[in-house]
């Protein structure tokens, strides 16, 4: 549970002084511009634009010369392997900030937006360094994660002249992690793997209906005595109170009564917009399954269908409707 | 021997906490602060209550908030299932309760977290291999697993067979909208909506677009219903329920009751209307105003047509030229709704039918002798008349 | 390579660009995080991305950022001039699965001879990046 009451405002009271602060750090490049780090950035990301990696093409280009891809702007101020003993510098105060969120229970962090500006793209030899502004600490807000605050910060980045050459703003979230103790980066998935569809719940009334799914075939449950048809199934006819039945499988010819395009929220193993609808099969009984190859602007209510059953994602199969 | 429910039962006291997207605290501390108020707003103490009534979807136990609010021996208490469609059906268990004798004063709460808690726009999934599972399990595999999304099945289908569009949905959210502008505990107070605003937002389950979805909220909500000869001795004008019912339908299911001969008939609330109806022994005309329940701005088009406001397939005509808004034939939802006040599964709109009678809306019509209010759509559902005593 | 150059006067607002399938392959990941100087063990060290919470290490910013510039010069061409890339971050990449950058031209701006173009890249749990990067190109003849 979030802070709140006096608490609260005594904690917040603490962030204000950090508005409009420098971090009091300034991060200076270790190497100039040079080809090397160039290079390497452009085959991690497979980037063979000219420009970069080129000479001849570079020289012919509207850069006149080789330029450093724009988005390594902060590559050239990391701290490489140090970055990995975790330690900071203790009069960084942006540091400082998150650890007193951290102590009032908001060990979450996560990047949640970006974006860089570029004055002018970086040459060979080009010297960086860089200073950074807490710009702004938002309310606190509700978030996916859990409850926090957005930190906005602004770095402004300088060549061997002090001319400025871009700026870098970040905005943080700081979050009650109520999951992991441990602060994240991103948003972890649920499971591991590639995600998958929901899964029915399987149960007496239900897992036959399932069964015959595995070997392909759309079944209506059939009332024994009255010979009605049902569906969704369940145990005892409603018609004439019999308890016994059997079943038919569907020829899997229909048409959309109705149908919506589902675009939020997006829910992990389901692609999206997403077409369910809801069918009149022609033996009487209706289906709700999902829509395939038919742009959503192209379904429509009284369309021709046909059902087959396959597989949606690595795992279930499920009744499918195409165009008939 | 009474045999109605009319007249038996009078609301007079209301409560509520603040609407909001973080509350920052427990929801126990949200129903029993909204059960204060109400207890308090009746002029009685926790000592007068007796009777305690809330959904099944709520977290709170009747006996926690109880001991919260320092209400004593209880001889009542019960839960309304179906979500929304308990908004009034919590109601007919407190008339009931003091129809019968069985309790003197009964409050009735409901209280969520519903923006910084458990989302209900994120869908259901998982949980115990209940009868209610099963029924989700016809749906999940397909992505069909969110309210919009079930509403959205049918209001398509209803726009097919009527000719009901976009715009005529909008009317329903533009005139609600225009309310809570007036209305200080609304989230989009003093925010006003345009047509091309509703037109333009994006889709969240088409037919259904962002402002056709009600809200999502933190806050909780209370009332406090005793008889009518104990609230003749109360300070605030009883508000008393002229007639409440609940109903089921033939082929009901959870929100996709899909496999009916018409994907449009809402039998559980025709079933309750005519209960309303016959029970109170009024008639739509008899009605000054209403508190439409609207998660989203489609039911309560279905809504205007079940209780006979109009003809099946003309509540589109029926709203066209204003008649939600005030000075319309039948000012609809005048606190916002839970489209634009605050989404607290229908309880601040019981507490905003109560002020209608008082005369004490935000956005008060003039002519208040009876105010309808009713609960969720696709449901098993409920619905009351209110009226002065 | 890409030697072709894209004009101003060639492109129009709605205007698609070829998508972009991205494998997230371990080394990838890594050598994107490498490349930027980014050692933050959560990129590199699966224990550290799991003691995190994560189930295996994740792809850096700095990456995320590359593949988008690169997305976009692809499209664009040797002359393109990138002048401002703004992104939302969402769900994270993670080694095993893909992701597919698709993009269109939003709006453009004749006195600068420049286009936005909205960027997504999604991967199976949804999307990863979705923003906008603006680039001036070069003026047509």
């Amino acid at each position: 549970m979030a802070i709140s009451g006096k608490e609260r405002e005594d904690f917040e009271k603490q962030l204000e002084p950090y508005v409009g602060l420098d971090i009091g750090i300034e991060d200076r490049g270790r190497d100039p511009v040079n080809a090397a780090m160039v290079r390497h950035w452009c085959e991690a990301m497979g980037d063979h634009c000219g420009a970069y990696t080129d000479a001849d093409q570079a020289g012919n280009s509207v850069h006149g010369e080789l330029v450093a891809p724009p988005t390594m702007l902060q590559a050239w101020i990391l701290g490489g392997v140090g970055m990995a003993t975790g330690e900071s510098d203790p009069r960084d105060k942006q540091k400082e900030l998150h650890r007193l969120f951290d102590a009032h229970g908001f060990t979450g962090v996560v990047a949640t937006n970006t974006e860089q500006e570029y004055t002018r793209y970086l040459k060979m030899g080009d010297e960086i360094r860089a200073t950074t502004v807490i710009e702004s600490i938002s309310e606190q807000k509700a978030t996916g994660l859990g409850i926090g605050y957005f930190i906005n910060t602004r770095t402004r980045f300088y060549d061997q002249n002090d001319d400025e050459v871009g700026w870098l703003t970040f905005r943080v979230l700081k979050f009650e992690n109520e999951a992991p103790a441990a602060a994240t980066e991103a948003e972890a998935p649920a499971a591991a793997g590639r995600p998958q569809r929901l899964k029915p719940a399987l149960a007496h009334d239900n897992q036959w209906w399932w069964d015959c799914v595995e070997q392909g075939e759309l079944a209506i449950q059939k009332c024994s005595d009255c010979q009605a048809l049902r569906h969704p199934p369940r145990p005892m006819c409603g018609e004439c109170q019999s308890s016994d039945w059997e079943f038919v499988f569907s020829t899997g010819q229909g048409t959309i009564h109705s149908y919506v395009v589902i675009r939020y929220p997006e829910v992990p193993g389901y692609t999206y917009p997403l077409v369910v609808a809801v069918v009149d099969l022609e033996e009487g009984t209706r289906f709700v399954g999902n829509v395939l190859d038919v742009e959503p602007d192209d379904v429509e209510i009284g369309m021709a269908v046909q059902a087959s059953i396959e597989l949606v994602d690595d795992e279930m199969k499920l009744p499918v409707f195409r165009r008939a | 021997m009474s045999t109605t429910l009319k007249d038996e039962a009078a609301i007079v006291g209301i409560g509520e906490t603040e609407y909001s997207k973080n509350s920052g605290r427990s929801e126990l501390a949200l129903a029993s602060e909204a059960c204060r108020a109400a207890i308090r707003d009746a002029g009685l103490t926790p000592a007068d209550i007796d009777g305690m009534t809330t959904f099944t979807m709520d977290t709170s136990d009747e006996i926690e908030v109880a001991r919260a609010v320092g209400v004593g021996d209880l001889t009542f208490f019960s839960r309304t299932p179906h979500g929304g469609g308990a908004a009034v059906g919590v109601m007919h268990q407190a008339a009931l309760a003091v129809a019968t004798g069985s309790a003197k004063a009964v409050v009735v709460y409901r209280a969520l977290n519903g923006r910084s808690g458990a989302r209900y726009s994120q869908g259901v999934s998982g949980g115990p291999t209940t009868s209610d599972l099963i029924h989700w399990s016809w749906y999940m595999p397909s992505g069909l697993m969110t309210p919009a999304s079930w509403v959205a099945m049918v209001t398509m289908r209803y726009m097919h067979e009527t000719g009901c569009t976009s715009a005529d949905l909008a009317e329903v959210c533009l005139a609600q909208r225009e309310h809570a502008v007036k209305n200080p505990r609304a989230f989009f107070y003093q925010k006003p909506l345009t047509l091309e605003e509703h037109q333009s937002a994006r889709a969240i389950v088409e037919p259904l677009g962002l402002y056709d979805c009600c809200q999502e909220t933190d806050g909780a909500a209370a009332c406090v219903v005793v008889s009518p000869e104990m609230a003749r001795d109360l300070p605030n004008p009883p508000a008393m329920i002229r007639s409440v019912s609940q109903a089921a339908g033939a082929h009901q299911e959870s929100m996709t009751s899909f496999y009916r001969p018409s994907l449009t008939d809402l039998p559980e609330v025709d079933l309750v209307a005519r209960q309303c109806w016959e029970i109170s022994g009024l008639t739509p005309d008899d009605i000054d105003a209403a508190v439409i329940y609207d998660a989203f701005s489609s039911i309560v088009l279905f809504q205007l047509e079940s209780y006979g406001f109009c003809k099946k397939g003309e509540a589109a005509d029926f709203i066209r030229d204003g008649a939600l808004r005030l000075g319309g034939r039948l000012p609809t939802n005048t606190h916002g709704g839970q489209l634009s006040e605050a989404y607290i599964h229908g309880m601040n709109g019981v507490n905003e039918g109560v002020r209608l009678i008082r005369g004490t809306s935000s956005s008060q019509p003039e002519k208040n002798d009876h105010v309808l209010v009713t609960a969720g759509v696709g449901i098993p559902t409920s619905g009351m008349i209110l009226g002065k005593a | 390579m890409s030697e072709a150059v894209l004009r101003y006067d060639q492109v129009s607002v709605g205007d698609a660009l070829p998508e972009l399938p991205i494998e997230l392959t371990s080394s990838l990941i890594v050598a994107g995080a490498v490349a930027s100087q980014d050692y933050t063990p959560v990129h590199h060290d699966k224990e550290a991305a799991q003691a995190a919470g994560m189930q295996d290490i994740f792809m850096n910013i700095l990456t995320t950022n590359g593949l988008v510039s690169r997305f976009v010069t692809d499209w664009a061409g040797v002359d393109a001039r990138i002048t401002n890339v703004s992104i939302k971050l969402g769900t994270p990449n993670l080694p095993g699965d893909t992701m597919t950058l698709t993009g269109s031209v939003a709006e453009k701006d004749d006195a600068a001879s420049a286009v936005t173009v909205d960027v997504t890249g999604k991967n199976a749990w949804g999307n990863h990046v979705t923003g906008t990067v603006k680039v001036a190109l070069a003026a047509g003849d």
